[in-house]
């Protein structure tokens, strides 16, 4: 049996399935003390069940987004060596950032050396701030990290106590900036993600649950609840990707919908396309700073059932501010959700002061009741469906690098759009009828995280990028680079080399049978030539475990894989 | 989408190549791919990056004659490279964007009218498809290129050598010492369009100095004079002074300081082949001064400011050039062009075209009709010969897009008389004022015929 448990801000939701079936949900207020409200969530679903049924417990939690909303973290000192290229006025963290001379190129080659006296400085200034963690990022730090770890070596000597995070290990696609960012809010959550661990394991461990322990990651994978591996922003937004997984349990497989998540104050879009959730192209935007995190393609619009409305002059205006409960349950001002009470779309609160609510809006535009609450719902359906059209549009127009990716561009348009969350069912249909797709709100839907968080599956890649002219190969996951050994060393030995590295990291995750299947979604091959005459080759490779659920819900059958 | 962006597409066309180790193969643009993404370019706030499209059969057809047709020259890569810059077109036209880089490639600034192989990398014009596509879609008329490639843009010169609305201008390594031979300061243009052709050969060795100047003193006023609706730069970098190909000395830093000055609306990649020493430098610079943004940190890692001296007999040379061609440009509505040009019904010319990448020779006669009121329809007669096989002799006529009624009837009846002739395997018929491309079949007796 599985066990999905997502820890929100607001509720602990938990879920038991029994060979793809439901077998018990909960939902708890979250409380301060992580452990209590996950031992409550537990002993609701676990009711008659012994623990030694529990193969595996799979967590999504929105602490590391609240920690980083609430800047609820240490500071962080920046060392960064961004070389030659793009002004370094652009290079400004709100924290203290030293700029140091140094530089590597595309290819991994030194092309100026650190000074000791540099890093030196920087440290001692970031020690009389107070600082005591700090991030080394330097630019094309994936291509060689010599510059990094000299740093991070420099601060551990001065000040072993530190903790220094190295940009390579964190953030291994190209690009400085984000990688900068990434290796910044890695180290800030370092702590209180051990927190977060310890409490986890303290709770499973007093009501005897042994099970593998997974933790979900903003793209929809898993990596295994560990201290050390992993990297604890990529469960930033593990919220949203729960959802999304839920609902792609929740449906046969292969369908193309759009998900809406309708809440008090947002509401999140993701698509599934083909059966799959789509994945952003580009990592995921940190409150306004852009990290490498990969994620999937999760949509965030500024309207929810609890949105504020209000009349200005002849206009009705729906806001992104939240006042307060609706009007309907006692809130201080209308919202859409009396707008849905009013149409009879929903039966929370009080139908009585929904009426009023609309009445305050419409008296003086000489409107009824039902006029406002269908021009309200118009509006909120308006924004929604507008957002969803430019997701599609977004999606289309997603930048491709090779003929064959431009060429296999589709279109593909929504069969379906699901519904999840407590504000959908009133919304829903509508939303489904204006881009024509039949509305869908699964059984389970108010628990549609965990059941996302339970049927998620790790996903391991493995990007190896191989110079055989300068004889090394890095492997982006692992930070890790080393010299090739065989020579020569062409394309199917490259692909084995990432094959093994594929395999080490499954081990490494304890997920040794996943590497049955694997898929190759990179292949590229650069022959150099210099001088008229071939000098080597790069391979740039990604291969990865299969993506997908470990069950769809209802169906009884298991695995997708 | 603020109208202060610039516009990028990206296409380096990692699965494409002419062969393995030709210098157009999957590499060149890697590591100018590195280093844009490693600097966050395409998360700036004055970049949006824009998914490449195709271009479709038409788009070509309306620029080029291609022998027999346009699925035989073209592959998809070269229908991606063209569809970007016209996708760039179209974001700067409806201003969505205030300029923008079509960084792709195959590139096409050798490719002429008619295409019957590929010639120095280039199978299709990317600028002349964007122009006839901006002027047919968008109603322009003036357009400026210039050409900033280390070889002459022979293609693009063909292709407008009858245009008076297209301004040509291209400098680079003088045609004696390197390919294509040619853009010397006497191809000047037709008797329709004299002096809308400017050619400035420059010295091997040639430093951002003398760049500079050429670029100050004739580029940039004459540009100006001819108040062109969109400016386009055929951007190729091989004037890099560590490039493989060319012999000159120019920097990253002079490309970035021409394209701040030129203003370009659309700059489209062309040549070069330094592709470690040259290209992620000229590149992220030029995307950096579209932008608006400071290029100043942007250095190659073996420059020091002062390194190339420029020596004083080169710039003289040159600065007599840009004199000699200032002068032509000042007087070109009032030479005589019967005088230069003779005088009769049609002014023609004889060119002689080596495809080097394909070994093609072509032989041909290229007529212009002189008419007092329009550009005057053009027509082709060429063989084209590789080697062992049968020459296949295509005739072809072209009515520009400012031609009148008088022109545009004649053109169709010199067209069925020739589809009539026994001597062409293909007879074709470009109209560009009703966007009607047509093209007959001899042996098989078969016309296609596509509209925009
Ligand atoms: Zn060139
Ligand atoms: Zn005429």
């Amino acid at each position: 049996m599985y066990i999905g448990i997502d820890v929100g801000g607001t509720c602990t939701d938990a879920v038991l399935l029994d060979n793809g079936l439901v077998r018990a949900t909960a939902i708890v207020p979250s409380s301060d003390d992580i452990i209590s409200s996950l031992l409550q969530a537990l002993d609701q679903i676990m009711k008659g069940v012994p623990a030694e049924l529990i193969e595996r417990v799979v967590f999504s939690t929105t602490l590391i987004t609240n920690l980083i909303a609430e800047k609820k973290y240490d500071p962080v000192g920046l060392i960064l060596i961004p070389g030659p290229g793009l002004s370094h006025d652009h290079y400004k963290y709100n924290t203290a950032t030293y700029i140091i001379p140094g530089a590597i190129d595309y290819r991994g080659r030194e092309i100026m050396p650190l000074r000791y006296e540099d890093i030196e400085k920087a440290v001692e200034d970031l020690n009389n701030k107070g600082y005591k963690k700090v991030a080394a990022v330097g630019k094309f730090s994936v291509r060689n990290n010599k510059h990094e770890k000299e740093v991070a070596s420099r601060v551990k000597w001065l000040h072993p106590e530190w903790h220094v995070e190295m940009g390579h290990q964190v953030a291994g696609q190209l690009n400085f900036p984000r990688r900068a960012v990434t290796t910044m809010l890695t180290c800030a959550t370092r702590e209180k993600y051990s927190f977060f661990v310890d409490s986890v394991r303290e709770a499973l461990t007093r009501r005897g649950i042994e099970g593998e322990v997974f933790i979900l990651k903003a793209d929809g994978g898993t990596m295994p609840l560990n201290k050390v591996t992993g990297v604890p922003i990529e469960t930033i937004f593990s919220g949203p990707a729960a959802s999304t997984l839920g609902v792609q349990a929740l449906l046969p497989p292969g369908e193309t919908a759009v998900v809406v998540d309708i809440g008090g104050t947002t509401t999140d879009l993701a698509l599934i396309l083909g059966g799959q959730p789509l994945l952003a192209s580009r990592g995921a935007p940190v409150y306004e700073q852009l990290t490498q995190v990969r994620a999937l393609a999760v949509k965030s619009v500024p309207v929810g059932g609890d949105s504020l409305v209000e009349r200005v002059g002849r206009e009705i205006l729906v806001y992104s501010e939240r006042l307060g409960p609706p009007y309907c349950l006692g809130g201080p001002m209308p919202t859409p959700s009396d707008a849905l009470r009013v149409l009879g779309l929903t039966r929370l609160g009080s139908d009585k002061k929904a009426h009023e609510a609309m009445e305050m809006l419409g008296r003086p535009l000489g409107m009824s009741c039902s006029e406002v609450a269908q021009r309200v719902v118009k509006m909120v359906i308006d924004i929604i469906t507008q957002e969803i059209e430019e997701m599609f549009i977004q999606w289309e127009q997603e930048p491709a690098y090779r003929v064959w990716e431009v060429l296999q561009k589709r279109k593909e348009r929504p069969g379906m759009v699901v519904g999840v969350g407590g504000g959908a069912s009133g919304f829903i249909t509508q939303i489904a009828a204006r881009i024509g797709c039949n509305p869908v709100i699964p059984p389970y839907a108010p628990v549609a995280n965990a059941i996302g968080a339970a049927v998620a599956m790790p996903t391991l890649q493995v990007s190896l990028r191989a110079d055989t002219e300068q004889g090394f190969y890095t492997i982006e996951q692992e930070g890790f680079q080393g010299k090739i050994e065989k020579d020569p060393f062409g394309e199917e030995d490259a692909l084995q080399l990432a094959n093994e590295w594929l395999r080490k990291r499954a081990e490494k995750y304890g997920l040794g049978n996943m590497i049955e299947k694997t898929e190759c979604t990179r292949r590229d091959v650069f022959t150099m030539v210099r001088n008229w005459i071939t000098t080597g080759r790069i391979y740039d490779i990604c291969v990865q475990t299969p993506r997908g659920i470990v069950a769809h819900i209802g169906t009884g059958t298991r695995g997708e894989i | 989408m603020s109208a202060k962006k610039t516009g990028l597409i990206f296409f380096p066309a990692f699965d494409w190549a002419i062969s393995p180790t030709h210098p157009e193969r999957e590499e060149r643009l890697l590591y100018t791919r590195d280093q844009i993404f490693e600097e966050g370019v395409m998360d700036l706030p004055q970049i949006h990056e824009y998914a490449p499209r195709l271009a479709s059969m038409h788009d070509i057809s309306r620029t080029h004659f291609c022998v027999p047709r346009v699925q035989s020259q073209v592959t998809e890569a070269h229908l991606i490279a063209a569809g970007s810059t016209l996708q760039l077109g179209d974001s700067v036209i409806n201003g969505e964007i205030k300029n923008g880089f079509a960084m792709v490639r195959p590139p096409g600034h050798h490719a002429m009218r008619v295409v019957h192989g590929n010639r120095g990398f280039c199978s299709i014009n990317n600028e002349a498809i964007l122009v006839e596509y901006l002027r047919r879609r968008h109603g322009i008329r003036k357009v400026a290129i210039v050409d900033s490639d280390a070889h002459h843009g022979d293609g693009t010169q063909d292709i407008f050598y009858h245009d008076p609305d297209v301004l040509f201008i291209s400098f680079h390594q003088d045609g004696r010492t390197i390919f294509p031979g040619t853009g010397f300061t006497n191809e000047l243009g037709g008797p329709g369009a004299y002096a809308r052709t400017l050619n400035v050969p420059l010295p091997p060795g040639t430093a951002d100095e003398t760049f500079m100047y050429v670029v100050d003193n004739l580029v940039l006023p004459v540009v100006r004079d001819f108040q062109p609706e969109i400016i386009i730069n055929s951007a190729g970098q091989d004037n890099h002074y560590t490039d493989p190909l060319g012999s000159m000395r120019f920097t990253a830093r002079a490309y970035a300081d021409f394209t701040r000055k030129l203003k370009p609306d659309l700059v489209v990649l062309e040549g070069g082949y330094a592709i470690e020493t040259a290209l992620p430098y000229i590149n992220l610079a030029i995307i950096l001064a579209l932008a608006g943004a400071d290029y100043s940190y942007v250095m190659e890692p073996d420059y020091w400011p002062g390194r190339f001296k420029e020596s004083p007999e080169r710039m003289s040379k040159v600065h007599k050039m840009v004199d000699q061609l200032l002068e032509t440009w000042a007087k070109r509505d009032q030479v005589d062009l019967q005088k230069i040009f003779g005088t009769g019904k049609y002014y023609q010319r004889k060119k002689f075209i080596y495809y080097d990448t394909d070994y093609i020779e072509e032989e041909q006669l290229e007529k212009v009709c002189i008419c007092p009121d329009c550009p005057g329809y053009i027509l082709i007669e060429s063989r084209g010969e590789r080697n062992y096989r049968e020459p296949i002799r295509i005739y072809a006529i072209s009515v520009p897009f400012q031609a009148c009624n008088a022109c545009q009837n004649e053109a169709y009846e010199i067209y069925e008389q020739y589809k009539a002739r026994a001597k062409y395997d293909y007879v074709y018929m470009q109209d560009k004022t009703t966007d009607t491309c047509m093209a007959f079949d001899k042996k098989k007796g078969q016309e296609w015929m596509t509209e925009g």
